[in-house]
Order: structure tokens, then C-alpha cells, then sequence
């Protein structure tokens, strides 16, 4: 009982990441209707540039945090610019594959940068983990269990809050009548492209400083946990974008504990797949809410 | 021909099959980032039965496609109501899994005192139908290009027939297409079978190619390339998928001069060939163009390019 209870606080505190990815997933599909399979390897060169402050010029814990974002930032918007902006409306698997093309991209240049496999991450909170009675509880983790509640809450009331977000639903609603009644609609996905840049350089740091290592297969790995999360989630929706990730990693922990490393990966994607057929708009999302024909 | 022209065409060859999977599926408007299950499924098929139970390689090749078609048609019903990226995501999950099992199968017996068959993460050794009936590399690879061409031959004619309409037609507007009485359900299975089968035989001709398959190559990457080769190659034909994979494992290949460089200049130049051609460069409309340039050209006629639209 006590390994269960111990499971599920780690499970919760790993998959609180893997919702910080989905969050910032949710943004960009949720906007563009479009998939960005860039997104991971954007981190991931945020990331590369955090260790570069972190390793040459002996940066501290925030100016590596806030190299991290203004890497996934900046690549993000060139994302952006190159994949997305330029398609026509009709284009949406060409930006998806465009997006992909430039992951090669992003990943080719981490490496040509930094040519080893691993590179040390500065570690978020050193200490001994608190015990609450029998349970083990690692400080890191709560730091980022806050940090992606913390950014949920944000992203939650910046979209439903402020006139940006009322403007940014407005684009999602309908991008025409958005711009007839003088929502910049350009400006707005741009932004929104490069806030969730952001919310995944946030993501990105934490999870790094938790493992205080990187690698070149950091990139696919957010791609594809942030991805997972979102779908379990339900597409669209910022609470269930965290609520995905933290049943993630509660499943994942739990079938590590259960069957080992293997299974849990079979176990996570059985769990993806069971939910996309029996309910398709995941656990808070819209079924309407998927297209991404090329077509539309 | 030189080995390394050989080993760099026959691999051309066989990724162009799951490069034609994915591609079947876009006709119909499905997006599957899950072909390399398939290809996968192929390759251990076939590689059981020429390697473990001692069939000749054509009807080995059959057993897989034939595994491939059944494991497609039962991943295309459960996920015939998913649209759009669900089923892409669907098709993903389903292919990480195969790949997971792959990795947790062993299924060895004993030949000539050494164990044959699939085992694990080591993945399957010694798959050596080519070397036990002596077969060159350069047969090889024309036995892969014989059934690629009736492959592409079967393309031809489907794009001629009434299915090949079909299928496009559910690919453009799926609700407008079972308004006209076509039961979209049973042609997308149908059509999911195809690509399975494709892939599969792929999958068989690739195991015998490099006599050793593991389940790490059939990862994701393998999947979302097979869908890109048809972006870049282009939709108005099944010519553009073979011309995508030719771009990608042919100029790759052979442009060592970049070396590390290759994969920014490449990245870089599909992404700004994307905004241009949108639908890969030999489009429908090119295609079409063509096509019809052909006929006036045949027919010594001019008439039909200046009359209207």
C-alpha cells in the first residue's frame, strides 16, 4: 500500500512535466490547428543554449532558466516564420512535414554545437528529499509540479482573462471574423506561437534540472510525451493538458513498478490508444476539434 | 555497377514500398504516422518463414504481406470513426507497440546447432535466404525493382479505375462521397489492408536485403519519413513518393561533401520547397498538365489547350 501511494506521488510529479509539455502543445495546436512536430527539438536547442551558459561561462540557475526560454523562443518563432506563417490555409499536413523537416534541422545543429552525447544540466534543488511519514518526497519535484500548475493557472486566465486572449479565442473561433472585427490575426498566432515556446523553455528547464543531463534525444522525447499528454487530455483544453500529463505519468510509473521499463512504454501507449478509441476527444476536449486534413 | 550503387538503389527500393503505404492512406485523407508497423510486421514475417521454417522466399514475401494486410485491417477498424490527428496519434500508438513487442518476443529454434529467430532488443540475426541460394546483391536488388514496378503498374491501374476515384474522392470529402452511396467505412479499411500488405512486402524484401532486422529501425522516424517522402515527392502520382524517397536516400547518400552539414542544408531546403509546392512537386495539377499535354501532343491536336476550361 505504501509503494502504491509512493507510486502515485511519483507518478504525479513525473507527469507533472509531461503536462508542461502538453501545455505548451495545446497552445499551438489549439490555435493553429495545425501539428508542430518541431516543438520538441525548439526546447531542445533552448536547452543546448542554457548548458552553453551553464558550462563556458559558469551561469547561474536563473540566467540558465532564462537562456532555456529565450532559445526555445527564438528557435520557436523560426518555427513559426518558416513552417507556418507562410502556408496557405490549405496546407496543414505541408506544415506538419515542414515542421518535421526542420526538426532534422534543429537536431543536426545541437549536435554540430555540442558534439558529445550528454552534457551536465545544473541541478534545480540539491538536498535530501522530505519524508512525510513513510513518503519520500524530492524537492525538485514539487518545484516543478508548482511550476506547471503555477503556468496552467497563467496560461488558463492570460486566455480567458485579458483582452490578448479574448482575441486569441477569437482566431480560433474564426480567423476571418477575427480579423473583421480588427484582431490582428497574424500578430496573434505569432504570439501565441512564441508564449508557448516559452511555456516548453519552462518545461524544458525543469525537467532538465530534475534529470541534470541532456541529450540530443531530448528533442523527440518532448515531441512525443507532449503530444501523448495533449491527446489524453483532450485537445484544447489547458486543465486537460495537465491532467494528461499527470495520468501519464502516474500509469507509466506504476507499470515501471509493476512490469519494467518495456512494458511501461507499452503500457503508456496502450493506454493512448485505448483512450483515443474509446473516447476520441480525450478526457476535457471537444471531439470537433481535430481536423488536420489537407483539406481544411 | 559498383556495391555501394547497389546497396544504395536496393535501399531506395525497399523504403519506397512503405513510402507507397503511407502514401495510399493520403489518398484516402488519412494521415498514418504508423506505416513502419507494418513494414515491420513484414520483416519478421517473412524472415520466420524463409529462415525458421524453410520457405522459399516468394511465398515467405506473401506470408508477410498477408500478416501485414490481416494486423491492418484489424488496426483500421477500431479506428475507422478517429479523424484527422486522433487517428494519426492512433496509428503512432499502434506502431510503438509493435515495435515494444518486437522487443519483447523471443521465438528461437535451433539450426545447425545455432539458435535462428527473433530475440528481443538483439532483434533477428541471420535471415540468409540470399546467401543459401547464392544470390548476387545486383539480383537482389532487380528482384526489388521487378516487384516495385508491378507495384507501381498496380498504382497505374488504380488510379484509372473506378476504386482509385473512390479513394480519392473519400480522401477530398469523406461525407460527400457516402452521400453518394459509397460505403466509405469498408473502402477505408479496404484501403488500409493495401497499404499494410505494401508495407509488409517492403518489410520482407528489406529483411532478406540486409539479412538482420532489429526493432529499433522501425521507430517513429521511420514512419513520419515514409509520410514526408510523398509531401516531397508530391501527390498527383504514385511517381512522387519514389522521386521523395530518391531525394531524401539518393542525393543524402551521395552528398557526403557536407557530411555534418547535410541534414541543416536538406531541412532547410524541404521546408522552403513546402512553401512553394505545398502538395510536393509532381502535384495534381502538374500531373494533369502533363497528362494532358501528352495527349495533345499524341492526337496532333491543339485545339483542346486553347478552348475553354
Amino acid at each position: 500500500m505504501i509503494d502504491f501511494i509512493q507510486n502515485t506521488i511519483d507518478g504525479v510529479m513525473i507527469g507533472s512535466s509531461y503536462g508542461l509539455l502538453a501545455l505548451g502543445f495545446t497552445v499551438i495546436f489549439g490555435v493553429m490547428r495545425r501539428l508542430n512536430l518541431s516543438y520538441g527539438p525548439t526546447v531542445m536547442i533552448g536547452a543546448y543554449f542554457g548548458t552553453v551558459l551553464y558550462l563556458d561561462f559558469g551561469a547561474g540557475l536563473l540566467v540558465v532558466a532564462a537562456g532555456v526560454v529565450a532559445g526555445a523562443v527564438i528557435s520557436g518563432i523560426y518555427v513559426e516564420r518558416l513552417c507556418f506563417a507562410p502556408m496557405k490555409a490549405g496546407a496543414g499536413i505541408a506544415s506538419m512535414v515542414s515542421s518535421f523537416a526542420i526538426w532534422m534541422q534543429l537536431e543536426q545543429a545541437a549536435v554540430l554545437v555540442l558534439p558529445r552525447h550528454t552534457y551536465p544540466f545544473p541541478p534545480l534543488a540539491t538536498g535530501l528529499a522530505l519524508e512525510i511519514g513513510p513518503l519520500l518526497v524530492r524537492p525538485d519535484h514539487l518545484i516543478m509540479l508548482a511550476g506547471a500548475l503555477l503556468l496552467a493557472a497563467v496560461v488558463q486566465l492570460a486566455l480567458y482573462r485579458t483582452r490578448f486572449g479574448l482575441g486569441l479565442r477569437a482566431v480560433i473561433a474564426n480567423p476571418i471574423a477575427a480579423n473583421l472585427v480588427g484582431v490582428d490575426v497574424k500578430r496573434s498566432v505569432m504570439l501565441a506561437f512564441a508564449a508557448a515556446s516559452a511555456i516548453g523553455g519552462v518545461a524544458g528547464f525543469l525537467v532538465l534540472a530534475v534529470d541534470q543531463q541532456v541529450t540530443p534525444m531530448f528533442g523527440m522525447w518532448a515531441t512525443l510525451k507532449g503530444l501523448i499528454a495533449m491527446m489524453i487530455g483532450g485537445l484544447g483544453s489547458i486543465p486537460g493538458a495537465l491532467l494528461g500529463g499527470l495520468l501519464l505519468g502516474v500509469v507509466e510509473v506504476h507499470s515501471h513498478w509493476l512490469f519494467g521499463p518495456q512494458v511501461r512504454d507499452l503500457f503508456a501507449y496502450f493506454v493512448l490508444f485505448a483512450f483515443l478509441v474509446a473516447r476520441p476527444g480525450g478526457l476535457l476536449g471537444r471531439t470537433a476539434d481535430v481536423e488536420l486534413s489537407h483539406r481544411v | 555497377m559498383d556495391d555501394y550503387l547497389v546497396s544504395v538503389l536496393s535501399n531506395i527500393g525497399v523504403i519506397s514500398f512503405v513510402a507507397l503505404s503511407a502514401y495510399l492512406l493520403l489518398l484516402t485523407g488519412e494521415i498514418s504516422f504508423g506505416q513502419q508497423a507494418f513494414f515491420a510486421i513484414g520483416a519478421y514475417s517473412a524472415g520466420v518463414a524463409t529462415a525458421m521454417w524453410g520457405w522459399p522466399l516468394p511465398l515467405g514475401i506473401a506470408w508477410g504481406a498477408a500478416a501485414g494486410a490481416a494486423c491492418a485491417v484489424s488496426l483500421g477498424v477500431p479506428t475507422l470513426r478517429l479523424r484527422g490527428l486522433q487517428f494519426s496519434i492512433a496509428t503512432l500508438a499502434f506502431a510503438e507497440m509493435v515495435r515494444i513487442l518486437f522487443e519483447l518476443v523471443r521465438y528461437q529454434i535451433e539450426i545447425d546447432g545455432e539458435p535462428v529467430g527473433p530475440n528481443g532488443t538483439e532483434g533477428f540475426r541471420n535471415i540468409r535466404y540470399i546467401f543459401d541460394h547464392n544470390i548476387e546483391p545486383f539480383d537482389f536488388m532487380m528482384l526489388i525493382y521487378a516487384v516495385l514496378a508491378i507495384t507501381l503498374g498496380g498504382f497505374m491501374l488504380l488510379e484509372r479505375s473506378r476504386l482509385g476515384v473512390i479513394f480519392r474522392m473519400i480522401g477530398e470529402d469523406a461525407t460527400l462521397a457516402s452521400l453518394q452511396g459509397i460505403a466509405v467505412a469498408r473502402y477505408k479499411v479496404l484501403a488500409a489492408g493495401m497499404a499494410g500488405a505494401l508495407a509488409a512486402i517492403g518489410g520482407g524484401l528489406y529483411a532478406h536485403l540486409t539479412t538482420y532486422v532489429e526493432p529499433r529501425t522501425f521507430d517513429v522516424m521511420l514512419g513520419v519519413h515514409s509520410l514526408a517522402y510523398g509531401l516531397i515527392g508530391g501527390l498527383g502520382t504514385a511517381l512522387g513518393p519514389l522521386l521523395g524517397v530518391f531525394i531524401d536516400v539518393g542525393l543524402l547518400e551521395s552528398v557526403r561533401l557536407f557530411a555534418g552539414y547535410r541534414m541543416i542544408i536538406f531541412g532547410g531546403l524541404v521546408a522552403l520547397l513546402l512553401i512553394v509546392r505545398p502538395r510536393g512537386l509532381l502535384d495534381e495539377r502538374l500531373v494533369h498538365g502533363v497528362g494532358r499535354l501528352f495527349r495533345n501532343t499524341l492526337s496532333g491536336s491543339t485545339r483542346t489547350r486553347r478552348g475553354p476550361r
